[in-house]
């Protein structure tokens, strides 16, 4: 009754649009990633040059600092929002009265525009006029510059990425949430389980998917932020993200060919890292009961 | 008062107490962004004041006024309404084929369709860029610079993220169904358009809400393949910083004007932006 | 989902979970990246890199028929 050839008709539109605008990119980094091309180098346009690029990747300490730096950025952001996320969204399920109001005002953070957000964050920590750097001052005696100090800028990322994303993560959490049957919460409280008994064994395994997939798509995103942390920091120490490090490698320095071996190793890492999510969203582990 | 009467007002207390709190941290990031907007490029400097002063509208008329602006301001609604509808309708249609037909190796395309959101995008420019200049040319006509390329560029990164939220939003959608409008005489175009498109409106309209706020916020792609007609307000927003030495006023001014079409949108579809992004967490 | 396998032919592995011809091949493909990388950094001016893509394709071919 369903033809396969109807369904791939269907999906054709999506598939030739990514294949143009993002299989046909991914090919030329490829090639480019074998290739040495320096604007300011002597030889002229591309030259193959096999692994090297790989070869000083594996010993550039600032790349490896980068996805270091990366990794620490996205458990810290993510791990917070997730925790927090899911707590507002909790407060959200009891019905109160002015609920949809907190919601819309949380929800706020979200529809900025990234380069909107680093502007906003480096107009409260910007030293001069900023109320933050001021009244840490004033009130705790703390010396915060967040172009001087690396942990300062990284933190000051973190908090700002938690600010701008937070709200994604409560409101797929609040679809989970209100997506979860009664029965088996109320059976479970008949049964004599505490909240936190509930939560663990009810509540949690019915929002794995959701929850996975959140964490998904965050990892995801947060690998691959530019500009909001450019626009907060302009690549200082302590910001210098996989995605900036790239950044800065491909257009100050116009280093073409190792920008694209970078990206593909960072994109190689994604990968990875998301399909392992992949395998746990889809179940497909063996010897567990569905 | 009985006791239970005196906990639930302690409840109600508690919660508001956290959510005032939880406001506050909202907002203030905005709110500053606000009082920047209203003051003038002197009073900014000395002690930081977080109350607003005087209101105080220049920088708001020196950027609406702004011809450039007006422009990018189009361009930019132009850009993102048209990505999120395209957006809606291919994603329906492949999450559709997705979730009803046997093809080969469903479960791979459907993981390798998001790895089109993964790549980091500097590197990716310059290939887009080649592309945009010289291999779509006809004649005096590239994509470079124009409304459609950044349309169909930002499927790139939103057609994936769509599927993903409507894979779920279509799998809870009976089967049962689709047979039956079959069996009465549907075709293809009947099952989608008087079965699955009403079932699936909350999941579309989150789809075309989310595809409309990161196409209109995107910055990267629209900075470096657009230079003078199609610039989008996203990029107004670096040049700011960049070009006139940071006048931080009128770049509040603007950031805060961005955020108002965002805003009425998710404001009016609030409800539908809760019941449509379960990923799946739907299971009959 | 509630597609706990894929449709293509899985077989009975020793990997942790199901997987299908394609899997397979991007595991090896994982793998071989993998080695290559760590080999560059550790061991390359010792022993060469074709030893890296031999050790590798040995791995995926193991792994393309038996995982």
């Amino acid at each position: 009754m369903r033809n396969p050839r109807v369904g791939w008709a269907l999906l054709s539109p999506t598939l030739v649009i990514l294949l143009i605008f993002g299989f046909a990119p991914f090919l030329y980094v490829l090639f480019v990633g074998f290739n040495q091309w320096n604007v300011f180098s002597a030889a002229d346009g591309l030259v193959f040059n096999g692994l090297d690029n790989f070869r000083r990747l594996v010993f550039d300490d600032d790349f490896l600092h980068s996805v270091g730096l990366t990794a620490r950025f996205a458990i810290f952001a993510i791990g917070s929002e997730v925790v927090l996320g899911f707590v507002l969204a909790q407060m959200l399920t009891r019905d109160f009265p002015g609920r949809s109001l907190f919601r819309i005002i949380h929800t706020f953070p979200l529809m900025v525009a990234p380069i909107a957000v680093g502007a906003i964050w480096r107009l409260l920590v910007i030293p001069g006029f900023g109320p933050v750097p001021f009244f840490l001052d004033r009130w705790l005696d703390l010396t915060y510059q967040i172009g001087t100090y690396p942990d300062q800028a990284l933190m000051t990322s973190v908090l700002m990425d938690i600010w701008h994303w937070t709200p994604f993560v409560t409101l797929t959490m609040l679809a989970g949430l209100s997506s979860i049957p009664r029965e088996p919460v109320e059976q479970a409280k008949v049964d004599g389980a505490n909240r936190l008994q509930v939560f663990w064994y009810v509540t949690l395994p019915f929002l794995r998917p959701v929850l996975l997939t959140t964490i998904f798509i965050r990892i995801m995103d947060a690998i691959r932020t530019v500009d909001e942390v450019w626009m907060l920091a302009g690549g200082g120490p302590g910001t210098r993200f996989t995605g900036i490090y790239i950044w800065r490698v491909v257009f100050p320095r116009t280093d073409y060919g190792y920008g694209s071996s970078i990206s593909l190793i960072t994109l190689y890492l994604t990968i990875v890292l998301c399909w392992l999510l992949f395998i746990a969203i889809s179940g497909r582990r063996k010897g567990e009961v569905e | 008062m009985s006791r239970t009467q005196r906990q639930r007002a302690w409840g109600y207390f508690g919660a508001y107490a956290f959510w005032i709190f939880m406001t506050l941290l909202t907002l203030i990031p905005i709110w500053w962004m606000l009082v920047v907007s209203m003051r003038t490029r002197v009073e900014l400097f000395g002690r930081p004041n977080l109350m607003l002063s005087r209101i105080y509208l220049e920088n708001y008329s020196n950027v609406l006024t702004d011809s450039t602006f007006q422009r990018y301001m189009t361009n930019s609604l132009v850009v993102s309404t048209a990505n999120a509808l395209l957006v809606m309708i291919l994603a329906l249609l492949a999450t559709y084929a997705l979730s009803r037909y046997k093809l080969a190796g469903r479960d791979n395309i459907f993981f390798w369709l998001i790895t089109n959101r993964m790549a980091p995008p500097a590197a990716f420019l310059l290939p887009l860029y080649i592309m945009f200049t010289r291999t779509f040319r006809i004649g005096n006509w590239t994509l470079f610079d124009t409304q459609l390329g950044l349309i169909l560029l930002y499927c790139v990164f939103n057609l994936p993220f769509a599927i993903w939220l409507l894979k779920g939003v279509v799998d809870g959608i009976p089967i049962e169904l689709d047979d039956a409008a079959m069996i009465d005489g549907a075709g293809l175009w009947g099952v989608l358009r008087h079965v699955i498109i009403p079932l699936a409106a909350p999941g579309l309209a989150v789809t075309g809400i989310l595809s409309w706020i990161f196409a209109w916020n995107e910055y990267l792609f629209a900075a470096n393949l657009t230079s003078v007609v199609a610039r989008t307000i996203t990029t107004a927003l670096a040049e700011f910083v960049t070009v006139t030495g940071t006048n931080w006023g009128e770049l509040a001014a603007m950031s805060m004007v961005t955020l108002v079409p965002s805003a009425i949108i998710v404001i009016f579809a609030q409800r539908y932006i809760v019941m449509g992004l379960t990923f799946g967490a739907v299971k009959e | 989902m509630d597609n706990t396998k894929p449709e293509s032919k899985t077989t009975e592995g020793f990997l942790p979970f199901y997987t299908n011809a394609f899997d397979r091949v991007f595991i090896s493909v994982v793998i071989l990246i993998g080695i290559h990388l760590l080999w560059l950094r550790f061991m390359e001016p010792a022993l060469p890199i074709e030893l890296a893509t031999i050790l590798s394709l040995v791995i995926g071919f193991f792994v393309v028929r038996r995982g």
